[in-house]
């Protein structure tokens, strides 16, 4: 069976609580602080990377992978992301076309666990981990099998995929923000829409990125910032230093963020135990 | 640092793992001594050795040849079975005929059917710089890194096929997109957000399944040592 003994949170260097500096950039954020998009743009304006590849919403819950080389770009793709999107192929089309060198990424665990793997591991002449900056993921409970979630929306609660506007975790409750109202959800309902193959994933942070980011309930405006090596330490140093990023020590949240790991973790047991 | 004694050993194939052996060990020379073939004049150089390089499937007709592998077993402390006809049969489980060492022969297994392997690095073939990284995270002692090649020292079939069986038909496949991007023959194509099978064009490489994020995180979990 599964291996628990290990740390659901894998190796890291160090936690902080961080928040961008820039207004612009904390406006568009309610969850967390912005220090994501702060870390990438203080990358971007500051020539460490030449593109960042995001996944920006389009409609419904759909998206698509884009290419942001400034701030106003990288405030596009900015949110939370509740589809998956064939994200690796499309990004090597997109780095390609662009002819990208040095690339940062933000994408979900398993994402970056590809990645991570195809930087390390180059197995394919074609692969492109050399180009891959960073790779920064985000924290995730799972992505929505969208037909399915879409479909118990209109039918329980006549919500229609255009009317969404955005989807927030609060707690134990998922947000659906459309139109002007806000329709609560228990998560405990939500996760029968979740993939499959989310529901027997153990990674919440994303072990293999670099940094890993995302948010805990009682720090409300911060984000989270994990550094997993030296590189992911030294671009949140640099964003620091150079005025992009707030930040404060973040040890007193490890015990929130590990509580949600080892949720996943339990979750992908169960599940395995009556999937297979 | 005393260098590792490399051993270099090709069991039949298309010698494209060897060629990318040579091609990684430039950059290898520093921390490696690699004894292969085509740079000795006839025997090898050292009675044993530290790491053993095995490239090429082994011929079950062949008692002698799987006697000369079980040999290379005892004289090395790692076998690294390199390239995908080494570590999951590859494209030499289509062989009916004209290869080492026998060219009448036709039943071509990975070397985990013959002898125990410690490492298995597919790939059809691994490109130098996968050597390269094995070697960076191996002398670092990460296990944690290569647990997925240790792992798949116990696996002795790996292709598309398996990947479309395990992860996509159960439900498991989250649409990434990975397997496509890695498939060397391109037989794998994104069908509305799902892997599609070409089935003539897979050559049982395993990449697929390798870089799979889920089968991958999978693989992991199930075995192999902490």
């Amino acid at each position: 069976m599964m291996s628990t003994g290990e740390n659901p949170l894998g190796n890291f260097l160090g936690i902080y609580l961080a928040r961008a500096t820039d207004e612009e950039i904390r406006n568009q954020k309610v969850a967390s602080g912005g220090a994501v998009t702060a870390l990438l743009a203080y990358a971007l304006e500051k020539g460490l990377v030449d593109g960042v590849v995001a996944a920006k919403r389009t409609e419904g819950l759909e998206g698509q992978a884009v290419v942001a080389r400034s701030k106003k770009e990288l405030l596009e793709a900015a949110g939370n992301k509740w589809s998956i999107v064939p994200f690796a192929s499309r990004m090597k089309a997109k780095i390609e076309e662009e002819d990208l060198k040095e690339v940062a990424v933000v994408c979900l665990p398993c994402q970056a666990q590809f990645f991570a793997q195809m930087r390390d591991f180059p197995m394919l002449e074609s692969d492109f981990g050399e180009r891959i900056r960073y790779i920064v993921s985000l924290f995730c409970m799972g992505t929505f099998a969208f037909e399915a979630f879409l479909n118990y929306l209109r039918m329980k609660h006549e919500i229609r995929a255009e009317e969404v506007k955005d989807i927030r975790l609060k707690g134990d409750v998922l947000e659906v923000h459309h139109d002007d109202t806000v329709l609560a959800i228990p998560l405990k309902e939500a996760y029968s829409y979740l993939q499959t193959g989310c529901l027997v994933c153990t990674d919440y942070t994303g072990v293999w990125s670099d940094i890993s980011a995302g948010f805990v309930e009682n720090e409300p405006g911060w984000t989270v910032v994990i550094t997993r090596n030296g590189r992911g330490e030294e671009l949140v140093k640099g964003a620091e230093k150079e005025g992009y990023l707030e930040l404060r020590d973040g040890s007193h949240v490890l015990g929130e963020v590990l509580k949600r790991a080892r949720e996943k973790v339990a979750r992908a047991q169960r599940n395995m135990a009556q999937l297979f | 640092m005393e260098k590792l004694k490399v051993l270099h050993v090709e069991f039949g194939g298309c010698e494209g793992c060897a060629v990318s052996i040579i091609r990684a060990y430039p950059k290898l020379m520093e921390n490696i001594e690699l004894d292969i073939s085509y740079l000795r004049e006839r025997e090898c150089k050292f009675g044993e050795y530290d790491v053993a390089i095995i490239t090429g499937g082994i011929c079950m007709n062949e008692p002698r040849a799987i006697e000369e592998l079980k040999e290379i077993r005892e004289k090395v402390h790692t076998v690294v079975a390199y390239g995908s006809c080494a570590t999951f049969g590859g494209i030499l489980r289509f062989c009916r005929g004209g290869q080492e060492p026998r060219p009448d022969h036709r039943n071509f297994q990975p070397l985990n059917s013959a002898i125990k392997v410690d490492y298995s690095i597919p790939g059809c073939p691994p490109t130098p710089q996968m050597l390269q990284s094995f070697f960076r995270f191996f002398i670092a002692g990460n296990e944690a890194r290569l647990k997925l090649f240790k792992v798949s020292a116990d696996v002795k079939k790996l292709s598309g096929f398996d990947l479309i069986d395990d992860i996509v038909l159960t439900g498991l496949c989250i649409g990434c997109g990975a397997c496509e991007l890695s498939c060397p023959t391109h037989a794998i194509k994104m069908v509305d957000k799902r892997p599609n099978l070409i089935q003539e064009k897979c050559i049982r490489c395993g990449t697929c399944y390798i870089r799979c994020p889920r089968a991958s995180q999978l693989m992991c979990m199930g075995g192999g040592e902490r």
